[in-house]
């Protein structure tokens, strides 16, 4: 009797209903605090799949950082009156949710043949360690890791340059 | 169809198409700009998921370094989307994405 079946199913119901709560909660903050569940499960199915620098590092970038940040904004605007939380008529979303409907039946039934032909040995096997992930990202990947690190200073730059006004967030406007 | 004792490859990828699906809802129903903004990190860690999936099954790392760029940039879009926001916020008092409209150079 192996584990990996339960925690995967465990993992993957939890995963699937704090995202449906991403969507369909009608306050915005509720999101939020679904978004770091998610991200908080996501990281459990990665530990499942033996990358345990990611399961760490989402933990501390999405749950730690990117959610918080979510929040301290929705915080910053005072939103108690959202009256409509979904955009159109509901024919309108309705026919949305049927062309999402048809590209998802599109993908998962090569999923489905996938679930046939593959075994579940893969799982079982030694999985990859953290060390070779170092060497690729500061060999093979150099110039990409140099590229974030310039994209990650220039987005700092413009996200203080877009943020900012005189007087903060409820600044008058003459 | 399903098989529950048997964890294959396949799995994580529905699991993915399901997480990615329920992303593009998001961002196409919704109306409040920083759900939007949280439904695209939903689709952006299913892929996620994704890679990690693939990168097990053939042991290969590399697929592990391209989430950790994925992360990265990540990040960098939900900080300047939401001083996006802020600004929106700023000039029309509300953050619904109909108000983008009104924005002109």
């Amino acid at each position: 009797m192996d584990i990996y079946p339960i925690v995967f199913h465990f993992f993957a119901a939890l995963v699937t209903i704090s995202a449906l709560g991403v969507v369909l909660m009608p306050s915005p903050i509720y999101s939020a605090l679904c978004l770091a569940l998610t991200m908080l499960f996501l990281s459990g199915l990665f530990f499942i799949l033996d990358a345990q620098f990611l399961a760490a590092v989402q933990l501390m970038v999405y749950a730690g950082a990117v959610v918080v940040l979510f929040v301290m904004v929705l915080m910053l605007f005072d939103l108690r009156n959202e009256n409509q939380p979904f955009s159109g008529n509901w024919r309108v979303n309705l026919s949305k949710l049927g062309v999402i409907a048809l590209g998802f039946i599109l993908i998962a039934l090569p999923c489905t043949y996938l679930m046939k032909a593959s075994n579940s040995e893969w799982l079982q096997s030694r999985g990859l360690e953290t060390k070779k992930l170092a060497e690729l990202l500061f060999s093979k990947h150099i110039f990409a890791f140099e590229v974030v690190g310039a994209l990650l200073t220039v987005v700092l730059i413009g996200a203080i340059a877009l943020a900012k006004a005189k007087g903060g967030t409820h600044a008058r406007t003459e | 169809m399903l098989e529950l004792s048997n964890i294959t490859l396949g799995h994580f990828i529905l699991l993915s198409c399901v997480l990615f699906t329920i992303g593009m809802v998001g961002v196409l129903v919704r109306r409040n700009v920083i759900v939007i903004l949280m439904s695209i990190e939903l689709m952006l860690n299913a892929v996620n998921l994704a890679f990690v999936a693939f990168s097990r099954h053939h042991n290969l790392a590399d697929g592990q370094v391209i989430v950790f760029f994925v992360m990265a940039i990540a990040a960098a879009e939900a900080a300047i989307g939401l001083a996006i926001a802020i600004s929106v916020f700023r000039k029309f008092n509300g953050v619904e994405i109909r108000l983008f409209e009104n924005l002109k150079g």
